[in-house]
């Protein structure tokens, strides 16, 4: 038996790999390239089948869970997917989206073609175009912009990346500064809070030893890391550890909870300073921990002047300084019992330094100052010591590994202020929700903008100013949509190029699903399969459905025609070794980066047998480190110390230039800290490599009064919302286990169980108004309105009503969409710039290849609600607040369920009243942005000077 | 050995992945669920709870629907799963009357009879069933529950553990640890008018209304899947077509016996009524078998436990009894005429009442469950036979003897009728399921057509037959007959209908 013609390999031990008396999860991984399953169907007929199992990755949420690709040896179809039991982060389990990948690879309404647009942008109308074609314009259109020095014209948009590390490359190598991401409608608010901690932008908490799990977010539900973490979060459950989740609504999570807290919006890091006053008032913190790792020091200087710098002091001054966090004044902020806090309070000191937490998007998305939130919950880590520590909470990066290759192109020196704008230098990531706003504000201009895997007019606040600025080809010169399904944003596009699904591309993925560093390797199976039998094929367009093209050859491809001759020195990181002139394989690249940039890999795959590419399709997955804890404490080796100083404060430095390129997170040069006892360590990625209780950052960047963990009043707090006149909040955001943003209503096993999108609303609270369950009301925001049907609930707490995401989808007639959840929509926009949607037609039944198109049995498409949302987009951490005050009523009588209407003038306004909240750069030093901050595609260190490299980026220059 | 589940409720997170997991491993049409979750809020905010329970066959011990099922489509292995063959079923529906657990559909693809069949397919290549290996939190445990060694049975034994529907005593092999009773009792949370991310079927909305919430827990099914009622007017036409026959051709066996000459009536139109009841009967059920062209498969493929097939001998020898008859008839034999009085009565009985068996194994259904429920059937065949023979005597010359006899039988009939309903209804009921479906029927949306379509009728009837019993016009007695027929079949509606209306899961 071989695998891709290796020998046979001796066993390895499956982390997911179960079996109870005669009965296995799996087939043994020696059978995977000939499995004979019986037909499910024909049962108790034996019909058999012969399959190929051949691992990849779930493409659905970010937890980059393992799959198993079933592939018939008989007619190479995907019969099913399962999970793959090598993966370590979801040990051969999946959540409901994994298996349903299969609906969406059968999708009948999926694109299978290049498809060019006729007529005007966002007519509807598309002709199918070859890739020879569409590569060929694009890549012209690029070349042009980077051969005129337009480096900020270029942009990649990316929703769900799906992959760390290639198209970051990609970008490098065409030196332009185009790295959008979706991050500030998603978590920029809770990186903000954690790398003003640490410099590393996510926690990573090692549940399965944890003795209290406090969660702000769903994990038992959704989201990241859903299915990793809800393994390890129920397993610590059975071995005894509590669990306290707050959260507005009774999610998934919270029904699980020994402590359920439904605090008022915003109010979180009130009742997390109101524990953090416990710990420090009843001595319960972890002294030596704080005294070695936290920037105390800086804390005394810089607050109290007058004071000694001396441990102890401090103690005590910051026990004072935090006294007026009183379980009494969080609980009247917060709106629940004290007893609540109390609890809380109580769990949390009972964990030792086994404290996991954890908070992604929630509150930190939901509040004006959300990011404090989220630094607030971390300060009881590092209060109780449980930073690092098994049962504690990591940073993601040390249980992530992303692998570059080898040979990486050098960085470029561009900088686009549509993606930092000065008025932000200190958001966490790119201002992506204000792009419509920043292009009609006349800063700059798009050559060629790709949404990838991207719904941006969707999914973004002020939807209708996205379709403004995309219909505009003055401010957007080319659009091309890279999507495998038609969203709403597809239609306003130029290009519409259909990508894989999970079984049809290539990505390398590493997630901090636990105490583990692994690196998961997406595949398109189909290909895999025909390699194995030895069936010819030129790309992944030969395997996959239709004319569907992975992105990574598309990228490739692009590249190469981008510079044709190689004289712009951009082709030859897309050109084979092996075989000079010629464009580089997935399989060559996949070969020399797995063979020199994981750690282990070469030698796990010599033992057997296999090169380190081979083992990579076998197994789809290699786990590099696991267990590793209290990595701070690591000792830094000679090569890492070679040439390095330490500065004032300690922390070692190596020279660095003005071309020096800072890494992905982190100061270029900084390699580690010099503690007092002499000990060198590499400690954190922050600027002083400690913890930062005082963050100079924030302090010298101009917000001084948010150096320490505290307390902001949010855009919708008590005091903001006039109950009396029937004024509520709004949580717009919360995600269901069975779907993901707008990419899953194709697969109809998850449309089927989750398909209506009643508007959550305290049962007291309907009483009150009058109202009860299915009643329409009238929701009104600052620009505009929706109708949506109400469900009387007490799974909400009063004064806030919950409207799910992921629904609300809509098609113009005779524009291309997705039949299983669109509803038809006509769309108005006046001359004033009033915007009207209203639903013609529901969800209805379809005639298509799958019976099951004619039995759809649901048929209300949800409201668009993100439409009515200005963007509020937080002063500090960019984070869009996504938490609406609006005001209530009963529909009135020719409102319509579903109806959206918006006022694109007032979006203005907002916008222009949220950014008079900033404190524009530059900072210290004339920068644009502090240096440690994450970047995908970091410049060079001169970038950053605010001066530095003249007509890129300020559009007015142009 | 005893395959089974465990499910632990205690780490479930209610995450549908078992259901999608079971659904692409078995290409399960939208709206069909082998699997499902199954929600429960419960309690008043801040105190708030949600509880999940996996839904699916309980691969019984006494698997009722092995039981019911008529050509053996449905058969426990020797592992102890219940499977079935799609090949052998009719379609026949019977099979999800007799489980209590709504665990049977009839797949839109291939119009037969499916269900969790735990995965034997993969069961017999020693792999676990597809829910057991998604299950992000192994919530689901699947092994041999008589093997004491086996991890499912010894977490069955070291824990408390719950089945649903117990006192349905078909020994159910799905034991839940940590589960809600709210979950686990489908009369105890109802559904208000949305589910938490979908929409309740009409069925669900309909019964909300029947069901009385706990003032206590306040518990709410906020997710749970559609179960439409399997049979509709077929099965209550046919209650009826039988009755009319059987009870016809018994009153004209009974009038022979006892020397009553009934005429034509007797010789021609009592016969032809049992030949068009039974003839009727079995064209509406094969017309609601989803497989009508497997009807044969009842006599090729006999499974002699379940009741469809002796009810379809019965049908069978009724059916050539009334030929018979009027070949005796025709030719005269009178000695045949009495043999064939003997024997028809009893089979004629049975014609009527057989359906009360059938009903009996529908093991789902506690309204049809009665004691009551064959000589109810008895009786009302008796009374819209005489009915429908009287209004056949109008047209010919019948004897006062026979018109006597027929308004004995059509007040005495139609008086019991009146008493037995009196009895099932307003009696105690021996389960909440019944008691729950029989105040649907007296006070639900079932109630006017039962007092004002059922019960008003009938007693109509019986003051115009006593008339006639009394002396007065035969027409009278014709009247009611003619009244007698669709009342009977707006309460044959309502029992149908509502014995199948409280939900299962």
């Amino acid at each position: 038996m071989t695998t891709n013609g290796a020998p046979v390999n001796p066993p390895v031990n499956l982390p997911g790999e179960r079996s109870h008396e005669n009965l296995r999860n799996y087939p043994p991984v020696e059978d995977w390239d000939h499995h004979v399953e019986y037909d499910a169907k024909a049962h108790p007929r034996k019909v058999p089948h012969t399959y190929s199992l051949i691992p990849t990755v779930c493409f659905n949420c970010e937890s980059s869970c393992g799959l198993l690709a079933y592939v018939d040896h008989e007619d190479l179809s995907i019969k099913k997917f399962e999970g793959n039991p090598a993966h370590p982060g979801s040990r051969g389990r999946n959540c409901a989206k994994g298996p349903a990948t299969i609906n969406q690879v059968h999708d009948p309404e999926r694109i299978l073609y290049p498809l060019r647009r006729v007529g005007e942008r966002g007519s509807g109308q598309f002709e199918r175009v070859s890739w020879d074609e569409a590569v060929a314009d694009i890549a012209g259109r690029i070349r042009r912009a980077i051969v005129e020095g337009r480096k900020d014209e270029v942009m990649y948009h990316v929703g769900r990346p799906g992959e760390d590390g290639f198209v970051e490359r990609v970008l490098q190598a065409w030196g332009v500064d185009g790295h959008n991401s979706h991050t500030n409608v998603c978590s920029s608010g809770g990186r903000s809070g954690y790398t003003h901690w640490m410099g590393y932008d996510r926690p990573s908490p090692d549940y399965a030893n944890a003795k209290t799990i406090v969660l702000l977010s769903s994990h038992l539900e959704t989201g990241h890391y859903f299915n990793p973490h809800a393994q390890r979060i129920m397993e610590a459950k059975q071995n005894g550890a509590k669990l306290a989740v707050l959260d507005l609504r009774l999610s998934n999570t919270a029904s699980q909870a020994d402590l359920w807290i439904s605090p008022w919006p915003g109010s979180e890091g009130v009742i997390f300073l109101a524990v953090a006053s416990y710990l420090l008032r009843t001595g319960r913190v972890a002294r030596e921990y704080l005294r070695r790792w936290v920037n105390w020091d800086v804390y005394l200087e810089r607050l109290h002047p007058d004071a000694q710098i001396d441990f102890e002091v401090f103690l005590e001054r910051l026990t004072a300084d935090y006294a007026h966090y009183t379980f009494e004044h969080a609980a009247a902020e917060a709106h629940v019992p004290v007893e609540q806090i109390e609890r809380l309070a109580a769990m949390v000191a009972d964990a030792d330094t086994r404290l996991a937490t954890h908070t992604w998007r929630s509150a930190a998305a939901g509040n004006l100052g959300g990011w404090q939130i989220a630094r607030c919950l971390f300060f009881l880590n590092v209060l109780t010591g449980s930073v690092g520590t098994e049962g504690g909470t990591h940073p993601n990066g040390w249980d992530k590994i992303i692998a570059h290759f080898p040979e990486m192109p050098e960085a470029n020196d561009a900088w686009s202020e549509m993606l930092w704008p000065k008025e932000y230098p200190l958001t966490t990531n790119e201002m992506s929700i204000l792009l419509p706003h920043l292009l009609k504000d006349g800063r700059g201009h798009l050559e060629v903008y790709f949404s990838r895997v991207y719904n941006p007019l969707w999914v973004n606040p002020d939807g209708f100013t996205w379709i403004d600025v995309l219909k505009d080809e003055s401010k957007m010169g080319l659009h091309v949509a890279l999507t495998p399904t038609w969203s709403e944003s597809a239609t306003f596009a130029d290009y519409v190029l259909p990508m894989g699904h999970a079984s049809e591309r290539h990505d390398t993925m590493s997630f901090e699903t636990h105490t583990s560093k692994w690196l998961a390797f997406r595949q398109p199976v189909t290909r895999v399969a025909m390699e194995q039998q030895g069936i010819p094929y030129r790309d992944s367009r030969d395997a996959n459905p239709g004319e569907v093209w992975e992105e990574n050859e598309f990228w490739f491809e692009v590249s190469w025609q981008i510079d044709p001759d190689g004289a712009l020195g951009i082709r030859k990181f897309f050109e084979s070794k092996a075989r000079p002139g010629e464009r580089m394989t997935q399989d060559e690249y996949y070969d020399i980066l797995f063979s020199h940039s994981v750690p282990g890999l070469p030698a796990a795959a010599e033992g057997q047998g296999l090169t380190p590419l081979q083992y990579m399709r076998k197994y789809g997955v290699f786990e590099v480190a696991k267990d590793l804890y209290r990595l701070d404490e690591r000792t830094l080796t000679d090569a890492e110390l070679e040439g390095a100083e330490a500065d004032a404060r300690g922390v070692l430095r190596k020279p660095v230039s003005d071309d020096t390129q800072p890494p992905l997170v982190g100061e270029a040069g900084a390699v580690g800290v010099v503690h007092a006892d002499g000990t060198k360590t590499a400690g954190w990625l922050s600027p002083s490599r400690k913890l930062e209780l005082f963050s100079t950052t924030l302090a010298d960047w101009g917000w001084p009064e948010h150096a320490t963990p505290g307390y902001i009043e949010s855009q919708v707090s008590a005091r903001k919302v006039d109950r009396d006149n029937d004024e509520f909040v709004l949580m717009p955001n919360f995600r269901l286990p069975t779907l993901i943003h707008t990419r899953s209503g194709n697969a109809k096993y998850l449309t089927e169980i989750s398909n209506t999108h009643p508007l959550w609303f305290n049962q007291s609270d309907a009483v009150a108004m009058g109202l009860t369950t299915g009643d329409l009301v009238r929701v009104t925001t600052e620009i505009g309105h929706f109708i949506v049907r109400v469900w009387a609930t007490e799974a909400i707490r009063p004064g806030v009503v919950g409207l799910s995401h992921h629904m609300g989808r809509w098609q113009q007639d005779g524009h291309p969409g997705s039949r299983w959840v669109m509803g038809k929509v006509d769309l108005d926009r006046s001359d004033a710039g009033i915007w009207k949607l209203r639903y013609t037609e529901g969800v209805k039944p379809f005639t298509s290849e799958d019976p099951d198109s004619e039995r759809i049995y649901w048929d209300d498409p949800g409201v668009h609600q993100n439409l009515t949302f200005p963007v509020q987009p937080d002063p500090i951490s960019g984070m869009h607040c996504w938490h609406q005050k609006v005001r209530i009523e009963k529909a009135r009588p020719d409102d319509q369920y579903g109806d959206v209407e918006v006022d694109v003038n007032k979006s203005r306004d907002v916008y222009r009243r949220w950014l008079s909240m900033t404190r524009p750069g530059p900072g210290p030093g004339g920068l644009r942005r502090p240096e440690f901050l994450m970047r995908h595609v970091t410049p060079k260190r001169k970038a950053y000077r605010a001066a530095a490299v003249a007509g890129t980026g300020d559009g007015a220059d142009r | 050995m005893q395959y089974g589940f465990a499910i632990d409720q205690r780490t479930c997170i209610g995450c549908h992945a078992c259901t999608v997991a079971c659904k692409t491993e078995h290409e399960v049409p939208l709206g069909q669920f082998r699997t499902w979750v199954k929600y429960v809020d419960s309690g008043s905010f801040p105190d708030t709870t949600r509880s999940f329970g996996v839904m699916r066959c309980n691969h019984c011990t006494d698997a009722p629907c092995v039981k019911i099922c008529p050509t053996t489509a449905l058969y426990k292995r020797d592992d102890g799963i219940v499977d079935f063959d799609k090949e052998r079923c009719i379609g026949c529906k019977s099979c999800m009357q007799a489980c209590p657990y709504d665990a049977i559909y009839i797949d839109a693809d291939t119009h037969t009879a499916a269900k969790c069949n735990l995965c034997a397919h993969r069961v017999d290549e020693g792999l676990e069933p597809a829910c057991v290996v998604v299950c992000p939190t192994h919530s689901i445990w699947v092994g041999d529950l008589e093997d004491p060694q086996s991890g499912i049975a010894k977490l069955v034994a070291a824990n408390e553990t719950a089945v649903r529907a117990s006192e349905q005593n078909t020994g159910p092999n799905v034991f839940y640890l940590g589960a809600d009773r709210a979950v686990l009792d489908p009369l105890a949370a109802p559904v208000d008018d949305t589910y938490i991310w979908a929409k309740p079927d009409s069925q669900r909305l309909r019964n909300a209304g029947d069901l009385t919430p706990d003032p206590v827990t306040n518990a709410r099914t906020t997710l749970n899947t559609a179960h439409p009622r399997p049979w509709g007017w077929k099965v209550v036409t046919y209650l009826w077509t039988k009755g009319v026959g059987a009870g016809a051709l018994a009153l004209a066996l009974i009038a022979h016996l006892m020397g009553i000459e009934m005429g034509v009536v007797g010789d021609y139109v009592a016969p032809a009524l049992a030949l068009f009841g039974a003839a009727t009967t079995g064209a509406l059920l094969v017309w609601d078998l989803k497989r009508p062209e497997r009807f044969l498969f009842i006599f090729l493929k006999s499974n002699f436990t379940s009741w469809l097939v002796l009810g379809s001998y019965v049908l069978s020898a009724f059916s050539a009894g009334a030929v018979l008859w009027l070949l005796a008839v025709a030719l005269d034999v009178g000695w045949a005429l009495t043999l064939l009085a003997w024997v028809g009565i009893p089979v004629s009985a049975l014609m009527a009442a057989y359906t009360a068996f059938l009903f009996g194994q529908a093991e789902g259904r506690d309204l049809w469950q009665s004691p009551l429920l064959f000589w109810h059937l008895i009786v009302q065949a008796l009374m819209v036979g005489s009915g429908a023979l009287a209004v056949a005597g109008l047209f010919v010359d019948l004897s006062d003897s026979a018109w006597r006899l027929l308004a004995v039988a059509f007040v005495s009939a139609t008086v019991l009728h009146l008493l037995m309903l009196l009895v099932e209804y307003a009696g105690k009921h021996p389960s909440r399921q019944a008691a729950v479906a029989a105040r649907i029927v007296t006070h639900g949306r079932y109630a006017r057509l039962f007092w004002l379509g059922a019960v008003l009728p009938a007693a109509v009837g019986v003051l115009l037959g006593a008339l006639t019993w009394g002396g007065a016009s035969v027409v009278l007695l014709a009247l009611a007959g003619v009244i007698a027929q669709p009342a009977l079949l707006a309460y044959e509606s309502a029992f149908v209908r509502a014995g199948q209306d409280p939900p299962l899961s």
